[in-house]
This record gives structure tokens, sequence and C-alpha cells, in this order.
């Protein structure tokens, strides 16, 4: 027998009281935890989604440049439309280093599924580097360039001749398949720019344009000059590291508040187990004065109080951990049907070391819940717990 | 230190507290020593002192005035660390209710203060539940024992840090006749193979098989008994 078996013993004693602490630890942490992984999670997804992109600035039609950006990102119909012209004004503003048109549409097919086509030129591969095709760009009419998911799902090859998914009597070719990037572009259908505006009947008519500035440090004079232009006033000029920034402002003063809620819900935890170890005492106290009769001492009833305490956070912050990371799927399912923007990529990441600290933090609280239960513990006499043993 | 030293001397011993506005005198100048290898009984009505008597012998309480030792230590003015480490070096305690730890197995209550003297004493617990007829027992509850099985298990407790002087507070209390004796059987063996014993009873067996009687009456010793040869 040594000080852990000894206190971890006492758990027995009371296995509902004992669950009931440990619960409220545990579902403390898995809060705190789930918190903090989201945190991690959704900054790099951001910014990982915008990176993907390769552009500095998104123009998009007039509306919400939230909405137009999630759009650009994950794919959608568009409400409204630029058309050519805009392209070419922006295309020629001193500062713009490349621009590349898209027309995006998403049709759905009558099994429900919804297919993402993307209309593009060579000028998107300028913005692209990262990109890898295995077979060739869309040159010639009816080419498709399918994203590796896609390919996947429809088991297309290069070079086969596939029937379009939701559009009903149109084909083409597979002329290449993008290799996986790990974002939205895996499960697009790139095609010619002019495929798409008259598959979807919108001749000269863009979605947005990607532009890719010569020198990233001068965004704000490109961006005055850009809405400064004839065409400036339809536009909507998104720079995305601004983009970024305000949707990581808005999501962290959202975390910031169900942190600090989090952190109430610990501190109720902590108060807790201080309580049951408080009520722990008082029914043990003529044990513990027994245990002072036989040779404890002060330091060792106050050892074992708060081996005990700690114990309990432990075992609550460990299943909490573990609560979290086995309902992580159906946490990043529901954040996903309510956030405004939600990259692709996972949401909610899992770190070790985020893991380890949520467990340091909850055995934290545990000593700190433990001061009092343990002081009081310490101070019984062994004289007064005679006298009781005597009275009972 | 001799067999006939004294292990514990007592003089003047005195006990007063407070109840109300009435300064009562638990214990009156009591003075008394018990030799190495002794077995007293100390008996009295209720109220006489007997219990104030024994937890000023056993480090659990500061008298208000007289002198203790305990061989030839003076302890009745040692500071609450010096009084633990007294308590779990030098003295057993055995308890009318027992006292044993209700999550631990028989072997782990018997254990107990040799974790807390951070002594290794599985040899030993061995040995004490073998000599209190227990070695079948050590993995049990105690609610899976019966009353006299407890005591053994205490008294093994007591034991197990080897200390010089077991003190017992009605150890039969609580237990029917025959049980009593057989406990009463144990310590008489204990102290055969040199334990000195002091025992706060009731029982007239016990007291009759100690070898010694210091009776109590209203905090002062009316029969000191003569020493043991």
């Amino acid at each position: 027998m040594n000080w852990l078996t000894l206190s971890r013993n006492e758990w027995r004693r009371r296995p509902l009281r004992t669950g009931v602490t440990v619960a409220g630890v545990a579902i403390a942490v898995a809060a705190l935890f789930s918190l903090l992984a989201f945190h991690d999670g959704y900054q790099d997804g951001v910014r990982s989604e915008i990176n993907r992109l390769g552009a500095h600035v998104l123009v998009v039609p007039k509306g919400c440049p939230y909405d137009a950006a999630s759009m650009a990102l994950h794919g959608a119909n568009w409400p409204c439309y630029l058309s050519t012209n805009h392209f070419e004004e922006v295309r020629g503003i001193p500062g713009v280093a490349q621009a590349a048109p898209a027309f995006m549409a998403a049709p759905t097919a009558s099994n429900s599924t919804q297919t993402v086509y993307v209309g593009i030129d060579e000028r998107m591969l300028a913005l692209r580097p990262g990109w890898k095709v295995d077979g060739t760009f869309p040159r010639a009419s009816g080419e498709i360039l399918a994203g590796a998911e896609a390919a996947r799902s429809h088991g297309w090859i290069v070079g086969q001749r596939v029937a379009l998914p939701a559009l009903p009597g149109e084909t083409g070719v597979v002329s290449g398949i993008l290799q996986p990037t790990h974002g939205s572009d895996d499960a697009f259908l790139y095609t010619r720019l002019s495929d798409a505006q008259r598959w979807f009947q919108k001749p000269g008519q863009l979605t947005h344009v990607l532009v890719k500035l010569k020198d990233a440090n001068l965004t704000e004079s490109t961006l005055i000059a850009m809405r400064g232009c004839d065409a400036g006033m339809d536009m909507n000029i998104v720079p995305l590291a601004h983009l970024f920034r305000t949707i990581q402002t808005v999501v962290n003063s959202t975390q910031l508040l169900l942190g600090c809620v989090a952190l109430i819900g610990l501190l109720v935890a902590g108060a807790g187990v201080s309580n049951a170890m408080l009520m722990s005492v008082s029914e043990r106290s003529r044990e513990i004065g027994i245990m002072r009769a036989i040779g404890a001492s002060r330091g060792d009833v106050f050892r074992l109080i708060w081996l005990e305490t700690i114990q309990v956070c432990a075992a609550g912050a460990v299943t909490g951990v573990l609560l979290a990371f086995v309902s992580s799927h159906a946490v990043e399912s529901w954040l996903r049907s309510r956030l405004p923007f939600a990259p692709s990529d996972a949401l909610v990441r899992w770190e070790w070391w985020v893991a380890a600290a949520c467990i340091g933090g909850a055995m934290l609280l545990g000593s700190l819940a433990a001061l009092l239960p343990a002081s009081r513990a310490a101070e019984l006499s062994p004289m007064e717990a005679i006298r009781e043993g005597a009275r009972t | 230190m001799s067999e006939r030293e004294p292990v514990l001397s007592a003089a003047g011993l005195t006990k007063s507290y407070q109840r109300g506005r009435e300064t009562v005198r638990a214990l009156d100048a009591v003075s008394f020593e018990i030799l190495r290898g002794e077995f007293v009984a100390i008996t009295g009505p209720s109220g006489a002192g007997k219990t104030t008597l024994l937890n000023l012998i056993g480090c659990m309480d500061s008298p208000t005035s007289g002198t203790l030792r305990i061989g030839r230590r003076e302890v009745h003015n040692l500071r609450e660390r010096e009084r633990t480490m007294l308590r779990r070096e030098e003295i057993g305690f055995v308890f009318q209710h027992f006292g044993l730890m209700p999550t631990l197995s028989v072997a782990e209550n018997v254990a107990l203060p040799s974790l807390f003297a951070r002594r290794n004493g599985s040899e030993r617990i061995d040995e004490l539940l073998e000599r209190v007829g227990l070695a079948h027992r050590r993995t049990h509850r105690p609610h899976e024992l019966s009353g006299g099985e407890m005591q053994r298990v205490a008294i093994a407790r007591a034991l197990v840090n080897q200390p010089q002087l077991l003190l017992a507070d009605e150890p039969t209390g609580n237990l029917d006749s025959a049980t009593g004796d057989s406990i009463i059987a144990l310590f008489q063996q204990l102290n055969r193979d040199g334990l000195t014993i002091v025992v706060v009873t009731h029982n007239a067996t016990m007291a009759a098989a100690a070898g010694r009687r210091i009776a109590l009456a209203d905090g002062r010793i009316v029969t000191a008994g003569a020493q043991q040869s």
C-alpha cells in the first residue's frame, strides 16, 4: 500500500458522489478542451482556405462581401454577376500583377446532389502554383478538369467522355484530374470559362475575379485605385487579409465569451470538488482522528486529502478530454451548421499539448480546491476523534 | 535501559478544562510509575478520569500541570509534531470501536502506521497477522469480520511499528464475553512476550488479568496497586 492507493480507496466509499464530482470536472474540461481545439482548428482552417485561393483580393458583385467570399471558397450559385468589362478594368489597374476571371455555378441533380462548376482560363494557373494536374488543363471546348474527390466519387479517369452531373444532355471529356489539395478545389469541376457561361446561359458574365497584387504591402493604394475606377461602384473589392482578420475577430469575440463560460464552469466544478471533499472530511473526521492517533502527522492527513482531490480532478480531466475526443464529430457538425463561415478543413484540431494543459489545469484547480478540506482535516484533533468514537 | 526502569512515569499530573464558567479537574495531581513489561489496568467509574489519563499518556493531549515521562524523555510539554512522532514510534493504540478504515483490507489496515512512519512493513504484517490468528483474513475488509476479529486487526495494527507501550481504551467494551476473553488472552500473551500494556477497562476479567490495577475516582488515584516484580 502507498499514498496513492490509500487515497484511491476512498473513492469506493461514495461511488455516486465521486461519479457526480468527476462528471462535473469532466464536462467543464470537455467544454474547455473543445473550445481550445476549435480555436486552433478554425484559425488554421480559415488561413489555409484563403491561402489556397492564391489571391490577395477577391472582386465580387455588390452585396455582402462575407457571403461572396464564402461562396467563392466553398462553391455555390451566385445571385448576381460582374461583366467581362469589370474584369478588364480590374486587370488594367496599376499594382495588379495577375487577375483571373471565374464563373461559378452549383446546379442540383435530380438526386439532390449538388455539383460545383467553375469556369476559368489559364490565368488561374498563375494563382494556383501548387496545383498538380494529371493530364492537361482544359483547352478545347467541352473539356473538364476534375477535382480529386469529384473524380474519385464519379469513377472518372483522364480521357474519359462523361455525362456532366446535374447538366442533362451535356457531355464532356476529362482532360485532367487535379491531385488532392485538401481544400474545396477537390470537389469542384473546372472547365473553360466560355463553356461554363454557355452551359448556364450567362454569356460574358462572371461571378468573381481573383486578383494577385504586385506588392502585398501596397494593398491599400491598389484598393483605392480599384474602388475609384469606372466599375468601382458595381463591385465589392474584398481584401482577403482583411476578410481573414474580420472573420477571426468575430469568431474570437464569440470564443472569448464561450471561454469565459467554460472557465466559470471549471471554477464551479472546482467548488463542487471542494464541497464534496469537505463533506467527505466531515463524515470521516473520526477516522482521520484515528489516523492522527496512530501516527499520521498533520502533513500526512493534508497530503491524503490533497491526493484524493487531485485524483478526482485528474480522473475528471482525462474523462473530459476523452469525452471531447469522442464527441468531436458531433461538435464539428454542430459548429458547421451554425457558423456563418466554416473552412473545409477540420474545424476541431487536437493537440496533445492542449490536452496536457487541460489536464494540468484541472489538477491545478484540484490543488486549490483541496486547500480548504485538506486544511480542515489536518486540524482535526486525535483526542476529539477518540471521544467521538466513545460516543457513537 | 534495564528491565525495571520505568517506561512511564507521571508526577502531579493534572488536567483541568472549562465547562461554561466552571473549571473541571478531570485529573488531580496523579502520580504513578509503570515499569517496562508491566500489564496495568486503569479502572474506575465513569467520569473518574480514565480516558483523560489515557489521552495524556498517549500524547494526544497536554496536562495542565505536572510532568510525564515516557522512557527518559519528558513528554508533557512537547510540540504537536514531536507528540505525533512519539505516537508513531513509541505508542500503539487500541480503541473500543476498533477504529479500522472500512475501505482498506485487513493487511492494509495493519500496514497503515508503517506508511505514516515511512517503513516497509510487509514481512512484519504477515508475522503480526499470524500472531493474532488472522493470516487467512488478510484480504478481507472490516465489514466482513466479526467484532473479535476486528479487535485483533486493531491490535496487530497497534504493534506494527514495534511500540514500547500499548494503550487500549475499553478493548473488550464492544465484544461479547467469550470474544472479550480471547482478546484478554491475547493481551496476556503479548505481555508475556515483553510488551508493556496499559488498559482502561470496566471489565473485571480484564482488570484481574492485568498484573496491576490503578483505580481512579474523581480524578485521583485511589488504588495504585503494587508494581509487578
